[in-house]
């Protein structure tokens, strides 16, 4: 009885106050919807895009899709519904994110993309984008240099099922498969994960116990790579290549134990977006639909600069 | 060839069996898979989700379910890595507390514990499914990882801490070790004391174990501490193995660790099953691994194939009920 008078009350506060709180706040709120929060990268990317949006003087909360299209969706339905004003978005699925954009487009929030690409044209308001199949190209031609064209090598790639691992491997032998002598005597998924990678690449030894050169989808698999060759005694003389720019890796790379890395800006990404969602709300209403962002090849060469 | 497949000394041993039968097929087709390095990098590898699943054997014996080993894994291991080098520091009291290898180890495992008999607080106060209860666990254990570690890797943990995940001690790797001792604890725990008794008890038939005067509370707290125990030191494990604890350390291992106790032939509802089938169940799981790297199968295939074993394996289990 007492649960159901308690309840009664409540019910009637939240219809009296958060009616009134519904009133429009002076400050416009920015939504930061991200494809997950369980890799420090997106972390990164996530937390710059927020921060930036408040230095611009707006009230930012980030949103963890938890890679899920579905999860997304309920993310955009939430916020659509509690009045947020912009959305820089970090999509989960290149086809999958469209309806979910589309439904913010409808309701009339502007949505920005970063990193990933959507596949439409008229649903966002602009993509600032990692491009990271020509990332991957730059990756493959240096590859190919420091092979001298022949050798046996091994990729490790991302999540099967995520549309970056394949962006990536894709770049990647589209320079690499023109050289007939670089084989690839093995392609296993180390799931973006460091230990993963390691333990995929120990059993890859086994099987193949002289390799050349080891492709990782990302910087973590090239950690998780380094450090299998390493108790195997073969850093030395196997080369090895990743992709992010995480900070370990860039050490590495000056240490001359990981050849090469291909480096995101993530933080210029998330910048962009929070700056352009400034000037949406300023008047601006024609944005350019694509931004690429250039991935810039990490090496000996140029590492001082990082 | 019925009669001799229901001959109790198979049934018994049923996934031994099915262990020498997937050895004896990867090694024809692989001339790698029967070498020494490579049988130890296996156990390596098993090594973490072996201290996890003996853990879990425990609470699938009381017809439980422990989804958060995954979780709290990932946990303990930002906080000894954490500890290690950082130490602890309270600013108001201008404080610093330092901490060695052992300590940092030690607290993870306190912690580890303290999760587990949360868990088990939870179930057996409020009367909550173990399934719900641990689920919310995983959720909570790893939303504290990710604020512990502001979902940044935490590396560089001195050689001395490495030593554990990747050093060697009378030729076997210390990971081995570990996971070695713990199986003996356990199994000990399990054939040679009231409390393993206990466990089998309440799996067996809840009502006339408390009929009987087991307190059963009080065992089932104690199960889920160990459980939660076993993700730390597996937690350990991964953690010195790569010198760096990653915030999505241990995701989705509580899968593995339930389809070892599975394929091990513990029954998910409860009373039957052993310590040493999980063991062997997790080296299935190992083997199948290797062997699926090692003759370099498409990743999408090695899904649908490992699926296919953790099928395989209740079914040929359910098979054997009904033949009782």
């Amino acid at each position: 009885m007492k649960v159901k008078q308690f309840s009664l009350i409540l019910l009637t506060l939240v219809f009296v106050f958060g009616c009134s709180s519904n009133d429009k706040s002076e400050k416009p709120k920015i939504a930061v919807v991200v494809s997950t929060l369980n890799n420090p990268w997106f972390v990164m990317l996530a937390e710059s895009a927020a921060k930036n949006a408040e230095k611009l003087g707006y009230e930012a909360k980030i949103f963890d899709s938890q890679n899920n299209p579905a999860v997304e969706s309920d993310n955009f339905e939430n916020l659509i519904s509690s009045g947020y004003d912009a959305i820089l978005l970090n999509p989960t699925d290149s086809d999958g994110s469209i309806s979910n954009v589309l439904k913010a487009k409808t309701a009339g929030i502007p949505v920005f993309c970063m990193d990933r690409e959507i596949n439409a044209d008229d649903a966002a308001t602009s993509q600032i984008l990692s491009d990271n199949y020509s990332g991957c190209v730059s990756i493959g031609i240096e590859f190919v240099k420091e092979l001298k064209e022949k050798g046996n090598y091994v990729e490790i790639l991302g999540l099967v099922g995520d549309n970056n691992t394949w962006a990536r491997s894709g770049g990647f032998h589209s320079v690499v498969d023109k050289f007939p002598n670089l084989k690839m005597v093995a392609q296993q998924s180390g799931n973006f994960d460091r230990n993963k990678a390691m333990e995929v690449l120990e059993t890859i030894m086994q099987a193949n116990p002289d390799i050349d050169a080891v492709f990782c989808g990302n910087d973590a698999m090239a950690m998780g790579a380094f450090q299998a060759l390493q108790s195997a005694g073969k850093a030395y003389k196997v080369k090895i290549f990743g992709f992010d720019g995480a900070g370990d890796v860039i050490e590495k790379i000056r240490e001359k134990k990981i050849v090469a890395t291909g480096m995101q800006f993530p933080v210029v990404m998330a910048q962009t977006a929070a700056q352009y969602a400034d000037e949406y709300f300023k008047g601006r209403r024609i944005f350019p639909q694509r931004v690429p962002v250039e991935v810039e090849l990490v090496n000996a060469a140029n590492i001082k600069d990082y | 060839m019925n009669i001799s497949l229901n001959h109790p000394l198979i049934k018994k041993s049923q996934s031994l069996i099915a262990l020498f039968i997937l050895c004896l097929f990867i090694s024809l087709l692989s001339d790698k898979f029967m070498t020494s390095t490579n049988l130890w990098n296996v156990l390596r590898q098993i090594s973490v989700n072996v201290c996890i699943s003996v853990g879990m054997t425990l609470v699938v014996l009381m017809a439980g379910i422990d989804l958060s080993v995954g979780s709290i894994l990932g946990l303990t291991a930002a906080i000894c890595a954490g500890l290690l080098k950082n130490g602890l520091v309270f600013e108001s009291m201008n404080l610093f507390v330092g901490f060695t290898v052992l300590g940092a180890i030690l607290a993870a495992m306190l912690i580890g514990m303290a999760l587990g008999l949360f868990n088990g607080w939870v179930i057996t106060k409020f009367a909550i499914p173990p399934f719900v209860a641990t689920l919310a666990m995983l959720t909570i254990a790893r939303g504290l990882t990710m604020l512990y570690t502001e979902g940044i890797p935490i590396s560089n943990l001195g050689p001395e801490f490495e030593f554990i995940g990747s050093g060697w001690i009378l030729g076997i790797p210390v990971p081995v070790w570990i996971s070695l001792i713990m199986v003996l604890i356990v199994v000990f725990l399990t054939n040679k004391t009231t409390f393993g008794r206990f466990i089998y008890a309440i799996g067996g038939n809840e009502r006339a174990a408390f009929l009987s005067g087991i307190s059963i509370n009080k065992i089932k707290l104690t199960v889920y501490g160990i459980a939660g125990m076993m993700a730390a030191v597996g937690g350990v494990l991964v953690t010195s193995r790569l010198n760096s604890a990653q915030p999505n350390a241990g995701m989705s291992y509580e899968l593995d660790s339930i389809a070892a106790v599975v394929i091990g032939g513990t029954s998910l509802s409860g009373g039957v099953g052993t310590v040493t089938g999980t063991v062997i169940g997790a080296v299935i799981i190992g083997v199948l691994n290797n062997g699926l790297v090692l003759l370099d199968v498409s990743p999408f295939w090695q899904q649908v194939v490992k699926g296919i074993v953790i099928l395989l394996a209740v079914i040929i289990d359910k098979m054997n009920q009904k033949n009782k």
